[in-house]
C-alpha cells in the first residue's frame, strides 16, 4: 500500500450569509486506495481532534449513484477522472506534493449552505414542473401492452442514468442546467408513455429552468465532459427540437 | 405572446442566434459565389456587379434584411455574452476547461466583434467608395494595399474560427445531433470555414502579392 | 403489548381481497381533511406519499437528504421480481410466494408474503406507465433475467441501475404531487422523535439540518419509511446517512421491534482495505455464476495468486457443496468465506478476503464473453481497487447488506402504536429470516403503492381523532426532550478535544463488536460478551464524545452523533434477540444449532415465531413477546445445498 502527502485548499464558508475563503490544510500518509471522500473523512477526524470545525460536505451512498456528493477539484467538477463521481475518485489519481483546490459547485441557482454543501433544490423544482408522466397509482395497462423497441429503451435509459448531481451546472461556463433538464425531457419524450405530454412538459421545464437562474447554453460541451454518467449533449439537441416544436405548434 | 415568450427563453435566444447565423451563412455563400467571379476575369466580375446593381430594389431589400439580421445576431450575441458572464465568469479560484479545442467556442464573442469591425470597414470601403469608380478598380486599389490586405486576412481567420464553432453550434441548437452523422458534421466544421478562408483569402492574396496588378 | 396481526380469513389467494373489502373507506371529499406524515422518500416513502396525495390526503413528507431523489433505494442494482410469467417458464403468484417464504426460511407470515406476490405484477405495470426504462427484448416486450438462484426468470431490470430507475419513477410521481400541492416536501429534515397523544401517533419532531431548528409537525397518521439499520455495524453497503433513529424512537415510544437480529450479509463485496474505510461496495452476486471461489490451502500463504499452483488451492465451496458449488445461497457463501479467513487462509493485505477467480471461465468462454457479462462490474472493481479481474482473481468479502428485522407491523402495516405505520425495509414483514435477491424493491413499492392506502383509509374510517396543535403539551415536552438530548451530546464541545473520543471512533468500536459477535455466525458466549461490552461503549460515548460546533447550525458531526447514540442502544436489543433465538435460521448460523455436517439447523418446534421486543425504560430489560407463525398453506422444509 503506498501513501502520498497532499496540500489541500478547501473552500470554507460558515453559512449562506457569510463570506467564504480558501483555507490550507496538509495531510500526510494518505493511502492511495482511499476514495476522495475517505481522504476528507481523515481530514475531518484530524480537524475534530484539533478542536476545529470539520469540513462540511454532502455525501451519502458513496458508490456513485445517489448524486449527493460533488465538488470542484482544481477546476474540474468531480475531479480529474472521467465519468466518476467524487466518492468514486480514488487518491491513486494524485501524487505526493499535489496541491488540490477544493471548491463547491458554484452557480447562481445553487446557493452555498456551508463549506462544500450547496442547495440544489432548483433541480427538484425543474422536475416538479413536468418531469413525469401524469399517471396515478393503479389502473395502468399491462407492462407489455405497448411494445417499445429495445434501441428506444436503451436511448431512454442513457438519458435516465442522470443522478442529478449538478456537475453539469458547475462545469458550464454559463452555469446552464441544459444537460440535466434535457436528460429528463429526452427520457420521457422517447418513450411512448411520455409522448402524450411532451409539448407541455418541454415548455414548462424550460420555463422553470430559466426562472431558477441557470445560464444559457453556448454549446461549450463542458457538461458532457464532466458528467459522471456520461450523458451526451445529444439530449440537449433533442430537448431543443422538443422545445422548438412545442413553442411553434403547441395548442 | 408565444413568440415573445419563445425568443426570450434560453433556448429561444439560442435558436434566434442560430437562425440569424444560418442567414448570415447563406449570405456569405451568395457573397462568395459573386466574389468567385474575380477568379474568372475582370469582365465577368464587373458584369456580375453591374447586373446586381441594375436591380436597386433587390439590393435595398437584401441589404436592409441583412442589416436587420446582423443587428439581431450581434445584439443577441452581446446580450448572451453579458448574461453568461454574469452567470459564470471567474466563479472558481482555479478554472480548468476539460473540453479540448475549446478555443473557438471560448472566443466566439471576440471573433464576432472582430468580424463586426471588418464588416464596418469593408462596407465603408466598398459601398461608400469614391463615386464613379468601377468596383473592380476599388477592389484592386484597396486590396493592393498591404496592411489593408493583412487586416482582411486576419478578419477572415477570425471568421473561420467563428464559423468552426458557429456551424456546429447552429446544428446542435436546431437539434441536429445523431451518431450516424456526427462524424460528417465534425468534418464540416473544418471544411466550411476552410472553404471561405481559401476563397476569400485567395482573392486578398491575389491583390496583396501584386499578382492582381493587371486585373 | 398485544400482537394482533389482523391476518384476514379465507383461502390464501382471497385474503387480500377479503381484507380490502372488510376495511373501511374514506369518502374522496373527506380525505383532504386528513393530514399524513411520511418520513423517508425511498421506494416505500416516495410511492406512499404520491399515492396518498393522489387520493386526496394532505401529505407532508420528510427526507434527510437535500432531495427526495437520493434515498438509498437508489443504489439497488439487480432488479425487481414480479410473478408476470412473461417468459412462460412456469412462474406464478404462488411460486413467487413460495420462493419468498422458503427463501426467508419460514419466518414470515404467509398472508403478507402472498399479498406481496400478488401485487408484484401491478408494480411492473405502474412503473412502465411512469416511464421507467426497463430493459426490452428486440420485439419490444419486457426482458427478464434469472436472479439470485431463482429457477425462473422473473426479474425485471434497467441495466445495473434498477433501484435508481424505480426510485426516480416514484420520485417523479412525488414531484407531480408536490407541484399540485398534494404533498408538502421537507428536505434536509431529520426525524428526532415521535409524538403520541392519547395513545395514538399524532406527529413528529424534526430537526432542520440546515439551521438546527427543532420543528413540531402534527398529523392524523404517521408513516415511517426510514429503511434499515445495517449501519449499526459501521461498515455496510448502506448509505452513510442510513440509520435506525426513526424506528428506534418509535420503539422507545412503545412500538414493538421485531426480529432485530435478522441481518443479511452479502458475500460479494469489495473487501475492506484500511481503517479509514467508510463503507463497503456491493458487487452483483451474478459474479458467482462464472467465478470460482478459493483460498490458498495453507494458512498464511502470501504468494501472488498466479504463483499458487492448482494443487495448493482450496476451492472450499465446490468441495463442501458439490451440487451447488459456488452458487450456494448468500448466507452459506458468506459464512464459509469468513470461516476460511478466521482460519488464517484469507488473502489480500488485511487477510480478510477470498479470491473469486475468472481464469477458468475466460479459458472456457473467451475473454469477450466474460466481459460482455461482467464488463461493468470489472470496471467498477478496477476503479475501486486498481486490480483487473481479467489478469488476477478478484478479492471479495462479505458485508452487511440488508436488515430483515424492523418495526413489528400487522397485516395493515400498522405498528403496535395506533396511527403509526412502517413501510419498506423499516418494517419486518415479508422477508422472514432472509431476503431473496430483487425482492427488496418489490416490497418497498408494494407497501407504498398498493397496500398503505387501504390501511390509512381503514384507520381514518374507524378512528375518531381530536385536533392537536404543535403547542400541545405532548409536543412541547417531546421537543424539550429532543433539545435536552442534543444539549447533552454537545456538552463536551466547549472544552478541549484532548482525552475525548470522536463519533466515528465509537461507531467503529460498536461496529467491530457487532460484526465479530453478532454477525453471520453467533454463539452464546460471544453474544453475552457483546451484551456486557455495549453499555461500556455507550458510557464512553456519552462521557467523552467530542462534537465540534453547535446545535444551531449545519453540523454533520452532531447528526452522526445522534444516530450513533441510537445505534448504541439498538445494538443491545439486536444482541439480546440473537441470544434468545437459539436456532440457526435464514441468514445467520447459531453455532449451538448445527447439523452433524456443520450446517445450519432450524428449530421449528421452539422458534417458529416472530420475536417482538417491548421497551420498558432505559434502565429496564426489554420484554420479549412472541407472535407465533403458523403455516396453513406451505410445509416448512429444511434447506440443503449439499
Amino acid at each position: 500500500m503506498s501513501t502520498i502527502d497532499l496540500t489541500l485548499q478547501i473552500w470554507r464558508q460558515k453559512n449562506s450569509d457569510s463570506l467564504g475563503n480558501l483555507q490550507t490544510y496538509t495531510l500526510t500518509g494518505i493511502s492511495t486506495d482511499m476514495s476522495f471522500l475517505e481522504m476528507l473523512d481523515v481530514l475531518n477526524e484530524k480537524l475534530t481532534k484539533e478542536g476545529k470545525d470539520p469540513v462540511a460536505f454532502d455525501h451519502d451512498c458513496r458508490e456513485g449513484i445517489c448524486g449527493m456528493c460533488g465538488s470542484v477539484i482544481n477546476g474540474i467538477a468531480h475531479g480529474p477522472e472521467k465519468e466518476t463521481t467524487l466518492c468514486q475518485l480514488h487518491m491513486r489519481n494524485f501524487k505526493t506534493g499535489d496541491i488540490l483546490v477544493v471548491e463547491p459547485f458554484r452557480s447562481r441557482a445553487f446557493p452555498i449552505r456551508k463549506d462544500l454543501i450547496v442547495d440544489r433544490s432548483a433541480f427538484d423544482r425543474i422536475i416538479q414542473s413536468g418531469g413525469y408522466v401524469s399517471v396515478n397509482t393503479g389502473g395502468t395497462p399491462d407492462g407489455n401492452a405497448i411494445p417499445i423497441p429495445a434501441e428506444t429503451a436503451e436511448l431512454a435509459m442513457d438519458a435516465a442514468a442522470c443522478i442529478g448531481c449538478g456537475a453539469c451546472v458547475a462545469a458550464c461556463p454559463n452555469g446552464a442546467a441544459m444537460l440535466f433538464t434535457s436528460a429528463k425531457i429526452s427520457q420521457l419524450c422517447l418513450l411512448p408513455q411520455g409522448k402524450v405530454e411532451r409539448k407541455a412538459r418541454a415548455l414548462a421545464m424550460v420555463k422553470i429552468m430559466d426562472e431558477e437562474g441557470f445560464g444559457n447554453c453556448s454549446n461549450e460541451r463542458e457538461c458532457e465532459a464532466v458528467c459522471p454518467k456520461g450523458i451526451s449533449i445529444r439530449n440537449i439537441a433533442r430537448m431543443n427540437r422538443e422545445f422548438i416544436a412545442a413553442a411553434l405548434f403547441e395548442g | 405572446m408565444w413568440f415573445v415568450r419563445f425568443v426570450s427563453s434560453s433556448i429561444g435566444k439560442k435558436v434566434t442566434m442560430a437562425l440569424s447565423g444560418l442567414m448570415l451563412l447563406l449570405f456569405l455563400c451568395s457573397h462568395a459565389a459573386g466574389n468567385a467571379t474575380i477568379y474568372m476575369s475582370r469582365a465577368v466580375f464587373q458584369g456580375y456587379a453591374d447586373e446586381l446593381h441594375s436591380h436597386p430594389l433587390i439590393v435595398i431589400v437584401f441589404s436592409t434584411g441583412l442589416f436587420l439580421v446582423f443587428l439581431a445576431h450581434i445584439s443577441l450575441g452581446l446580450l448572451l455574452f453579458l448574461q453568461n458572464r454574469q452567470a459564470g465568469a471567474s466563479r472558481y479560484t482555479v478554472s480548468t476547461r476539460v473540453v479540448t479545442n475549446s478555443l473557438a467556442s471560448e472566443t466566439m464573442p471576440y471573433t464576432g466583434l472582430c468580424i463586426l469591425l471588418f464588416v464596418l470597414i469593408h462596407v465603408f470601403g466598398f459601398a461608400f467608395g469614391p463615386t464613379g469608380e468601377m468596383i473592380s478598380d476599388t477592389v484592386k486599389r484597396l486590396l493592393g494595399h498591404f496592411f489593408y490586405g493583412l487586416f482582411y486576412l486576419v478578419a477572415f481567420a477570425a471568421l473561420a474560427l467563428h464559423l468552426s464553432h458557429g456551424f456546429w453550434s447552429m446544428l446542435q441548437t436546431f437539434g441536429v445531433n445523431h451518431p450516424r452523422y456526427n462524424k460528417m458534421i465534425n468534418k464540416l466544421t473544418y471544411i466550411v470555414p476552410l472553404f471561405f478562408l481559401l476563397l476569400f483569402g485567395g482573392i486578398v492574396l491575389y491583390f496583396m502579392t501584386g499578382r492582381g496588378a493587371s486585373f | 403489548m398485544e400482537l394482533t396481526s389482523r391476518t384476514p380469513s379465507g383461502p390464501l389467494a382471497e385474503k387480500w381481497d377479503n381484507h380490502r373489502f372488510a376495511n373501511k373507506l374514506v369518502n374522496p371529499a373527506n380525505r383532504r381533511k386528513y393530514k399524513i406524515i411520511v418520513v423517508g422518500t425511498g421506494l416505500a416513502g416516495a410511492s406512499a406519499s404520491a399515492t396518498l396525495a393522489e387520493q386526496g390526503y394532505q401529505v407532508h413528507t420528510f427526507c434527510i437528504q437535500d432531495s427526495p431523489r437520493r434515498a438509498h433505494s437508489i443504489a439497488a442494482q439487480g432488479g425487481i421480481n414480479a410473478a408476470k410469467n412473461y417468459q412462460n417458464d412456469g412462474d406464478s403468484i404462488h411460486r413467487l410466494f413460495y420462493d419468498t417464504i422458503k427463501g426467508g426460511d419460514f419466518r414470515a407470515r404467509e398472508a403478507n408474503v402472498y399479498r406481496l406476490a400478488q401485487v408484484s405484477n401491478n408494480i411492473i405495470d405502474q412503473c412502465v406507465a411512469q416511464g421507467v426504462p426497463f430493459a426490452r427484448e428486440y420485439g419490444g416486450t419486457l426482458a427478464n433475467r434469472s436472479f439470485g438462484g431463482a429457477q425462473v426468470s422473473r426479474t425485471f431490470y434497467a441495466r445495473g441501475q434498477t433501484g435508481q430507475q424505480l426510485l426516480l419513477g416514484a420520485y417523479s410521481a412525488l414531484s407531480r404531487q408536490i407541484h399540485k400541492g398534494g404533498v408538502k416536501m421537507y428536505p434536509r429534515r431529520e426525524m428526532m422523535d415521535l409524538v403520541i397523544v392519547d395513545g395514538r401517533a399524532r406527529g413528529i419532531v424534526t430537526r432542520n439540518l440546515i439551521n438546527g431548528t427543532l420543528e413540531n409537525h402534527t398529523a392524523d397518521a404517521v408513516i415511517l419509511a426510514t429503511g434499515g439499520y445495517g449501519n449499526a455495524y459501521f461498515l455496510s453497503t448502506n448509505a452513510m446517512a442510513s440509520n435506525v433513529t426513526a424506528s428506534w424512537r418509535a420503539y422507545k415510544q412503545g412500538a414493538g421491534f421485531a426480529n432485530p437480529c435478522f441481518v443479511q450479509i452479502h458475500p460479494t463485496c469489495i473487501p475492506v482495505h484500511g481503517d479509514y474505510q467508510s463503507k463497503l461496495t456491493l458487487m452483483s452476486e451474478s459474479l458467482r455464476n462464472d467465478g470460482r471461489v478459493w483460498v490458498p490451502l495453507a494458512a498464511g500463504d502470501k504468494r501472488a495468486p498466479s504463483t499458487i499452483p492448482e494443487a495448493e488451492r482450496d476451492y472450499f465451496l465446490e468441495k463442501k457443496y458439490p451440487s451447488f458449488g459456488n452458487l450456494v445461497p448468500r448466507d452459506v457463501a458468506s459464512r464459509n468465506a469468513k470461516e476460511q479467513c478466521d482460519q488464517g487462509k484469507g488473502v489480500g493485505s488485511t487477510g480478510l478476503a477470498v479470491y473469486l477467480d475468472f481464469g477458468d471461465a475466460i479459458k472456457r468462454d473467451s475473454q469477450e464473453t466474460i466481459l460482455k457479462k461482467y464488463g461493468n462490474l470489472f470496471q467498477m472493481y478496477e476503479k475501486i481497487t486498481a486490480g483487473n479481474p481479467l489478469n488476477e482473481p478478484m478479492m471479495i468479502y462479505p458485508a452487511v447488506h440488508y436488515t430483515m428485522g424492523g418495526l413489528w407491523v400487522d397485516y395493515d402495516l400498522m405498528t403496535t402504536i395506533p396511527g403509526l405505520f412502517a413501510l419498506g425495509e423499516c418494517n419486518f414483514s415479508d422477508h422472514g429470516a432472509n431476503r431473496l435477491g430483487a425482492s427488496a424493491l418489490m416490497q418497498g413499492l408494494a407497501d407504498g403503492y398498493f397496500v398503505i392506502s387501504t390501511s390509512i383509509a381503514h384507520y381514518m374510517g374507524t378512528t375518531k381523532l381530536d385536533a392537536v396543535s404543535i403547542t400541545d403539551p405532548h409536543f412541547l415536552s417531546i421537543q424539550k426532550n429532543v433539545g435536552d438530548r442534543l444539549h447533552r451530546l454537545l456538552r463536551n464541545s466547549n472544552g478541549s478535544p484532548t482525552g475525548k473520543v470522536t463519533v466515528d471512533e465509537i461507531h467503529k468500536e460498536l461496529g467491530k463488536l457487532l460484526w465479530n459477535n453478532c454477525g453471520m455466525a453467533r454463539n452464546r458466549q460471544g453474544l453475552e460478551e457483546a451484551l456486557e461490552k455495549i453499555p461500556g461503549i455507550r458510557e464512553t460515548f456519552w462521557d467523552k464524545v467530542y462534537i465540534p460546533g453547535t446545535g444551531s447550525e449545519l453540523n454533520q458531526s452532531l447528526e452522526r452523533a445522534g444516530r450513533v447514540a441510537d445505534f448504541l442502544e439498538f445494538g443491545e436489543i439486536m444482541v439480546r434477540d440473537a441470544l434468545t433465538r437459539e436456532e440457526s435460521c435464514g441468514c445467520h448460523l447459531r453455532e449451538e444449532s448445527q447439523t452433524e455436517e456443520n450446517e445450519a439447523k432450524r428449530d421449528d418446534a421452539n422458534f417458529s415465531h416472530v420475536s417482538v421486543w417491548e421497551y420498558k425504560g432505559d434502565e429496564e430489560t426489554p420484554v420479549l413477546h412472541k407472535e407465533p407463525l403458523t403455516f396453513e398453506f406451505v410445509t416448512p422444509s429444511q434447506r440443503s445445498y449439499k
